[in-house]
């Protein structure tokens, strides 16, 4: 009996789909609702595959908990008119926990007067809408919107056109059909479909017309595929965390301070809640997770305001000892000499509380893949590319690359083309790869003018943040990276 | 139950054998058809026709080109709101160009009018013929439209028609739409009739083109559409595809034209208004096109120098 069914289960004919998406992460189930969400695309046979559980995800869209989420991100405002226009998810936000800022203040940890202010709040779009920099919102909340949103579509779609979302289920084998892109009508008479089979841990068995990974940093469909992803590793890790601050910052502002260490940014939540991005040397990472909640909060007030020589002291305090409580008098009282209107004006709101158990650490990384497209293959999201999280920008060139696919998938439709198809996915590539390669060139040399102590850049980092010319240069590059104009 | 399996499929393939040898007959040498030294150049073309990186992949790209045509002659000019009684239910068209509006009204627009456009054509469906189909490149495209009902390509040549067929097969998509026969177009029954007939890069192959165009034209349906393209006889189409395409960029085969048997399109356009055609065929469009190297194809200003699309329509 058992071996029978063994033998039907393997020899079963694989279920075939136009389009299968690997991942369930916010590239993933945007491609999705957007391929749904598309009069030209709608008709397509999706089905996207995710290795965790997406009950958790759905539980957070029905009813949110009170806390933020730790990992949150900014998103500029050309994903979020994506999310309005293309994938139809943004109503699907509850809007009192996405946070809009207009202002962003940088400024150096050598010189604190040598600092920038941007205010989007002037600038006028030509829609006649204020302009913003960017939206603070959590991942899950956005992959929360994208369920939701594709079970609104199924809704109105007949049963043969639903999306199908198949979660803890991970993709184990990824094999090509009968390969023969050439067909020599003499010696290969006998064809069958080139299209590659996707194997689940569940057993089920999909063959697909075009096979996307959005599936992260470590992306199997870019092995299957033979990518190459080229980059290296910054040996600077990234801290994060959710906190609280003592009032309500009504400003909407995104703080910014340049340490040797690396970029320390308060970005801010709705209410009186905020998040931090910490991106540090090893050494420091290792002392930052360590320190005790409870002294967290003023080590990081500390990092926005104080000199980096005292910091340097706290640290080596803090490494010796994480819990070591005499710190926060060490902190008070080097605070104290700091005048207290330039603590109200030049800083951020002190923080008050970490959220317990937000704090995470993550390597940073640059990898870039060489191509994203392969005779049925694409690749979206981190799949693609990770970038250095100092401009914000990993999701958000996601959401740029699931638009532009959709483009291509679009017109490769209209044309009657097979959209697994290099001749459909040639366009995709060509649009998304070089904006994205540029997008990432200005993260890397935000990452080394900002993220060194080698003495002469640090001395012209100084001098420079405060001469006009590199006030304008800087700010340049941040506001087009940041809010992705 | 495996030896039956074995058998039977050692039958397949013994009745597959027996099959493909006896189609791959002679090609069959036609009134309206092309040369034999022309013959006999494309079935050595045949095996490479699908590869989209090899020898054809200039016609693949053009294809982008014709299917965005043949979508704009057809969909732009249907009557979106024919038998709509209801002034409430009419979609809106303004009386002067759409791009003096502001985007958002231009796009809720533009969306109302395909939507409306899609539904008139999901109602009636087109019936494609598609004349010198070659290895099925504009076949398959048409098949895959949602608006085509059915697509049959004929051509003359055996081999590369197998190899258009065995394309096909890769795609399930296509198994139920798409047909392929070898037959000239004076052999298709003249009650056959349908309602959008293409002949692309094929005129300028044949001996007799005004021959084929009214054998064409006996099968289009009433309010259906004739859509070809093929190559003024010019200077600059010797220049581009010729000496451009075949010799210098080496991306058509040589000896795929010959500079004798380009067709102007003014004459295309006389011979049609001097033809028994006259009353019930109109010439709506015709537009140039040309192959920019490392850009790919694009409309031209000028439909009377290189290569050109038209698309004539069956008015009664
Ligand atoms: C800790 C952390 C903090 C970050 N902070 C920021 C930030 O502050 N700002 C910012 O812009 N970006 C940040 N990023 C980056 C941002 O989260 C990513 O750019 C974004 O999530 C990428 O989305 P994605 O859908 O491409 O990939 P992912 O979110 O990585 O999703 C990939 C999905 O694929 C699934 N998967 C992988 N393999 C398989 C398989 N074999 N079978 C089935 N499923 C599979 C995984 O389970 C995962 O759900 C951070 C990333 C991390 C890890
Ligand atoms: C340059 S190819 C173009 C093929 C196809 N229409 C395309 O553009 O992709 C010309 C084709 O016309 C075919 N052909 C030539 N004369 C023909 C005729 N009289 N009837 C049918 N096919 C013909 C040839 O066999 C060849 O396949």
């Amino acid at each position: 009996m058992f071996p029978l069914r063994r033998f039907l289960a393997t020899t079963a004919k694989p279920l075939l789909q136009d389009v299968v998406i690997v991942g369930g992460g916010p590239a993933g189930l945007s491609l999705l609702a957007a391929l749904k969400n598309s009069p030209t695309t709608k008709h397509l046979k999706c089905t996207l595959v995710e290795a965790l559980k997406l009950q958790p995800v759905r539980d957070f869209g029905e009813d949110p908990p009170e806390n933020f989420h730790n990992r949150i991100i900014s998103l500029t405002p050309k994903s979020v008119q994506f999310m309005q226009e293309k994938s139809g998810s943004w109503d699907y936000l509850h809007q009192d926990r996405v946070k809009f800022y207009d202002n962003m203040v940088a400024y150096d940890s050598q010189d604190s007067d040598a600092r920038i202010h941007f205010d989007a709040s002037n600038v006028i779009l030509d829609l006649g809408a204020l302009s913003q920099i960017a939206a603070m919102c959590e991942v899950v909340h956005i992959q929360a919107s994208l369920l939701q949103k594709i079970d609104a579509l199924n809704e109105e779609l007949p049963e043969e056109d639903q999306a199908v979302v198949i979660d803890e289920a991970k993709v184990v084998n990824i094999i090509a059909g009968n390969a023969c892109d050439t067909i020599d009508a003499k010696s290969n008479p006998q064809t069958s479909l080139d299209w590659p089979v996707v194997t689940l841990s569940n057993g089920q068995v999909l063959q697909t017309r075009l096979l996307v990974g959005a599936d992260g940093q470590n992306s199997p469909v870019r092995n299957y595929a033979e990518i190459e992803s080229r980059g290296w590793s910054y040996d600077r890790f990234g801290v994060v965390g959710t906190l609280k601050l003592q009032f309500n910052d009504f400003r909407d502002i995104a703080w910014q301070r340049f340490l040797t260490t690396g970029p320390l940014a308060i970005l801010p939540l709705p209410e009186d809640n905020a998040t931090f991005v910490w991106s540090s040397t090893p050494e420091l990472a290792e002392i930052l997770v360590k320190v005790d909640e409870k002294i967290f909060p003023q080590l990081l007030n500390a990092a926005m305001t104080l000199d980096e020589v005292d910091l340097n002291y706290i640290y080596k305090m803090l490494k010796a000892n994480p819990a070591d409580m005499t710190v926060l008098e060490e902190i008070e009282w080097r605070t104290s000499l700091i005048p207290e209107e330039d603590l109200d004006e030049k800083f951020p709101v002190p923080i008050s509380e970490l959220m317990p158990g937000s704090r995470a650490r993550f390597p940073l990384k640059f990898l870039h893949a060489d191509t994203y497209i392969a005779p049925r293959v694409a690749l979206v999201g981190d799949a693609a590319h990770t970038v250095h999280p100092l401009a914000g920008q990993g999701l958000n060139m996601g959401q740029t690359d699931v638009g532009l696919l959709v483009d291509a998938l679009e017109t490769g439709v209209d044309r009657g083309l097979d959209i697994g198809s290099t001749l459909v996915l040639e366009k995709y590539v060509a649009t998304a790869w070089p904006n994205n390669h540029a997008l990432m060139g200005v993260c890397d040399k935000l990452h080394k003018i900002f993220s060194t102590d080698a003495f002469p850049v640090v001395a012209l980092r100084g001098l420079g943040l405060k001469s006009l010319n590199y006030f304008d240069v800087v700010k340049d590059i941040m506001v087009k990276a940041i809010s992705g104009r | 139950m495996a030896t039956r399996s074995i058998l039977r499929s050692a039958r397949l393939q013994c009745t597959r054998h027996i099959s493909s040898s006896s189609v791959r007959c002679h090609d069959i040498v036609k009134l309206t058809s092309a040369s034999a030294d022309e013959m006999s150049h494309f079935n050595a073309l045949a095996s490479s026709w699908w590869d989209v990186n090899g020898p054809q992949r200039i016609l693949h790209k053009m294809n982008f080109l014709r299917m965005d045509y043949i979508n704009e002659m057809v969909k732009g000019h249907i009557k979106l709101n024919d038998n709509v009684v209801d002034d409430e239910d009419k979609v809106y068209i303004p009386p002067y160009s759409l791009d003096l509006l502001p985007k958002s009204i231009r796009t809720r627009i533009q969306q109302e009018q395909s939507a409306r456009r899609d539904e008139i054509l999901s109602q009636k469906k087109l019936k494609a013929l598609d004349v010198g189909c070659g290895g099925g490149i504009l076949a398959e495209s048409l098949a895959r439209l949602k608006y085509i009902s059915s697509v049959k390509g004929i051509d003359l040549s055996t081999d590369v028609l197998e190899a258009a067929k065995l394309h096909q097969k890769l795609d399930p998509e296509l198994s139920e739409k798409l047909q392929y026969e070898l037959t000239a177009i004076e052999d298709l029954p003249k009650d056959e009739k349908y309602d959008l007939v293409t002949c692309f890069e094929m005129l300028e192959h044949v001996q007799y083109p005004a021959q084929v165009l009214s054998e064409v034209f006996d099968r289009v349906a009433v309010g259906g559409w004739v859509v070809l393209s093929t190559i003024n006889r010019d200077p600059i189409s010797w220049f581009t595809t010729i000496f451009m395409g075949e010799h210098l960029l080496r991306i058509v085969p040589v000896g795929t034209h010959t500079l004798e048997k380009y067709i102007d399109q003014q004459e295309i356009r006389n011979w049609v208004e001097g033809s028994p055609y006259q009353d019930q065929f109109a010439v709506v469009n015709a537009r140039g096109c040309a192959y920019i190297p490392a850009y790919g194809w694009k409309f031209t200003s000028s439909a009377d120098v290189g290569n050109y699309f038209m698309a004539i329509q069956r008015v009664k």
